[in-house]
């Protein structure tokens, strides 16, 4: 074994992956509402393309990080 | 083989032994003396042989050779030397000398030779002490094959009394340690002699190079003859935080096949006095934080087994689901994570795994063990550093979030002891934003689900676009935005309404009678460009027949809209010009009384007609 080895940990401590997981996804699940409840009241001519693309790409970032500390915190090393 | 053959070989053994006593190659080496302890207590023997070599050559010598017959190197699963210096109790072993095998000119062909290499060259007159351990697998050979299940496993283990060398042999000794004192038969030999648990034989004196007497020691064995015909370790490394180890057994009791048939009700009354060749547990000594320990088989959960854990290691003892007797076979799975930081390290920018290669289970023998090591995605420039020979390939494996698989290397050794339970090292270079692989999969993912919903939401799906009742929903689709336009105009207008109240109440409040007025030029410039805005609107919903039934509505609620405007318009100039003139506060409250009333009324009718819009 080299001299100068340092071990590797986690870019997160792994403590906090359930409170990660809880606060992305309840966010994420807020956002995607918030989708959804556009995509369904506004009519089909006033709805603006980027405002429903950029919602969906905010949701998506916080529920992918929010599974991603799900499964890591449920014990699926991904 | 038949008596004609053996004596041939026997021959031939001696003629070359004859020859090569004559060869300077072997024979500048003497031992001088020679201690074999040979371990019989597990099913995997173990032979340690402490040697004090002496040169008697004018050469100096850098080798030295140990051979084996072939009866015993097939079996011959670890072999190690070390220098042994010191004397007595103060002994201390040095780094284990490299050990290869050798195909020596003039060894007889029936004898497998190593070579270790000394630290530095013996020259003449010198001595040093080595200690070799050499670990055999299926070396204890059950007799009878096969017993029932109330009898004793006997075994059989053959050797020589006489230290099989190329080199001369002065003076030497053998113990034999057994389980037991419960012995069968030995071979008797003159100065042999058994005491206890220990058959000792020797010592003897003067033996010529390749000297040979067998000895066979026939005793009674009944701790777990453990086999695993093949073990798959499976060792997966995640940067999240762990590292995943599972392991799977093909396990096999290789002690004397079981006859007749098995009776459970024997087996549980006298399982303690009789019959004991049969297991039914194994111990794994798993590293210390060790967590979500699992062991299970095709069925399912395995609920027979125990974890005890404290700082310095973690103890699994595992009970498959039947007692294995001679001969059985059973299959199982059993794994455990760690925390990366124990076995992950990284150094001058490679980083590398430093973990255990064998099976954690006590003494068992792995006639084919797999290793495979499972690296991150995006791990490149693999290379092991594996302490004994093994045979190493590399493949790619698909797991959760995989695009082009993880790199896998795979490790092979066959016979493999517990011997070989030493850290190895697999080397790879990886990219920090590699990391961001397995979110960035789950995002895209979540984020086409919304590119769908958008699509569908927009698309339109009716088969005839020239129907009536399409085009009615068509209109009826349009009539729906301009309503929602309008509305978002007429709130658009109420949050001004309210400007201009808040306007009132702030003028009451420090008397600026300038600020108040600057507010209303700019609520009076938003409402028309509103009312503009509102007229287009009003127009085309006039014109679709859609629209008829709700239109009266919309008209009302412009038409209050407008009143409600003009009535809070009139409020607010009144109240500015009482200002201006400086009235009482009374009487600013009794001239704008009525118009108050109206506003508040309106007000409430205006809210009323929203709501049956929002519904519409």
């Amino acid at each position: 074994m080299a001299q100068s080895a340092k071990p590797i940990t986690s870019p997160v401590p792994q403590s906090l992956y359930p409170t990660l997981a809880f606060l992305l996804l309840v966010f994420g699940l807020i956002v995607t509402a918030s989708f959804f409840i556009y995509a369904a009241t506004a009519s089909k001519k006033n709805r603006s393309l980027a405002k429903e693309l950029v919602t969906g790409a905010v949701a998506s970032v916080f529920l992918g990080f929010g599974s991603l500390f799900l499964l890591l915190s449920t014990g699926v090393y991904v | 083989m038949g008596l004609g053959t053996k004596m041939k070989v026997d021959l031939c053994i001696i003629f070359v032994s004859i020859a090569l006593l004559s060869s300077p190659v072997f024979s500048d080496l003497i031992i001088s003396k020679v201690d074999r302890r040979i371990d019989l207590t597990s099913h995997i023997v173990r032979i340690t042989s402490t040697i004090k070599v002496e040169n008697e050559g004018n050469e100096p010598v850098s080798d030295f050779v140990v051979a084996f017959p072939d009866k015993q190197s097939k079996h011959l699963a670890f072999l190690s030397a070390n220098h042994n210096e010191g004397k007595g109790k103060k002994k201390s072993h040095g780094a284990s000398l490299p050990v290869k095998s050798v195909q020596s000119e003039g060894m007889p062909k029936s004898l497998t030779s190593y070579s270790i290499s000394l630290l530095k060259k013996l020259v003449k007159g010198e001595s040093l002490t080595l200690e070799v351990l050499a670990v055999f697998a299926h070396f204890l050979k059950p007799f009878p094959e096969e017993v029932s299940q109330g009898d004793f496993q006997l075994v059989v283990f053959q050797d020589s009394a006489y230290y099989l060398s190329p080199y001369a042999v002065r003076v030497q000794t053998v113990i034999v340690k057994l389980p037991d004192a419960r012995v069968e038969s030995y071979t008797k030999l003159e100065n042999s002699k058994a005491q206890g648990s220990e058959i000792k034989y020797g010592p003897y004196e003067n033996q010529s190079p390749f000297s040979y007497s067998p000895i066979v020691v026939h005793f009674e064995y009944n701790k777990p003859y453990a086999v695993a015909q093949k073990l798959v370790r499976e060792i997966e490394i995640s940067h999240w935080g762990n590292v995943q180890i599972t392991e799977h057994y093909n396990l096999v009791h290789g002690g004397a096949v079981l006859k007749g048939e098995f009776s459970r009700l024997d087996h549980q009354m006298t399982s303690h006095t009789k019959g004991a060749s049969a297991f039914s547990r194994l111990l794994a000594k798993l590293p210390p934080r060790a967590h979500s320990v699992y062991f299970r088989d095709e069925i399912g959960n395995i609920s027979t087994s125990n974890l005890r854990s404290d700082l310095k290691k973690t103890e699994l003892e595992i009970e498959p689901r039947y007692p294995l007797l001679g001969g059985w076979k059973t299959f199982f799975t059993f794994g455990y994570g760690l925390p990366l930081k124990d076995y992950l390290f990284e150094a001058e920018e490679k980083r590398f795994v430093d973990i255990s290669f064998g099976s954690p289970i006590d003494e068992l023998v792995v006639d084919e063990l797999v290793v495979k090591v499972v690296l991150p995605e995006g791990s490149s420039d693999l290379s092991v550093s594996v302490p004994f020979s093994v045979e190493q390939l590399e493949e790619t494996k698909l797991s959760h979030l995989d695009i082009s698989g993880r790199p896998v290397v795979v490790l092979r050794k066959t016979n493999a002891v517990p011997e070989h339970n030493q850290h190895f090292q697999v080397y790879y270079k990886f990219n920090c934003l590699s990391l961001l692989r397995e979110p960035l999969m789950l995002i895209s993912g979540f984020f086409f689900l919304f590119v769908a919903c958008i699509a569908y939401s927009h698309a339109d799906f009716s088969i005839s676009k020239s129907s009536a009742s399409y085009l009615a929903k068509l209109q009826w689709d349009e009539v729906l935005s301009i309503i929602q336009q309008l509305e978002n105009i007429i709130n658009r207008c109420l949050t001004i309404h309210e400007k201009l109240e808040a306007s009132l109440s702030e003028l009451s409040r420090t008397g600026n009678v300038q600020a108040c007025k600057a507010a209303r030029k700019a609520a009076d410039s938003l409402l028309k460009e509103l009312s503009k805005e509102l007229k287009p609107l009003l127009t085309t919903l006039q014109s679709s027949p859609q629209a008829a039934q709700i239109f009266p509505k919309v008209e009302e609620l412009v038409a209050k809209e407008r009143e409600l405007q003009e009535r809070l318009i009139t409020k607010h100039s009144i109240v500015v010009d009482c200002y201006e003139k400086k009235v009482s506060g009374r009487e600013i409250e009794n001239r704008v009384a009525p118009h108050q009333q109206k506003i508040t009324a309106l007000k409430h009718e205006v809210d009323d007609l929203l709501e049956y819009m929002d519904e519409i």
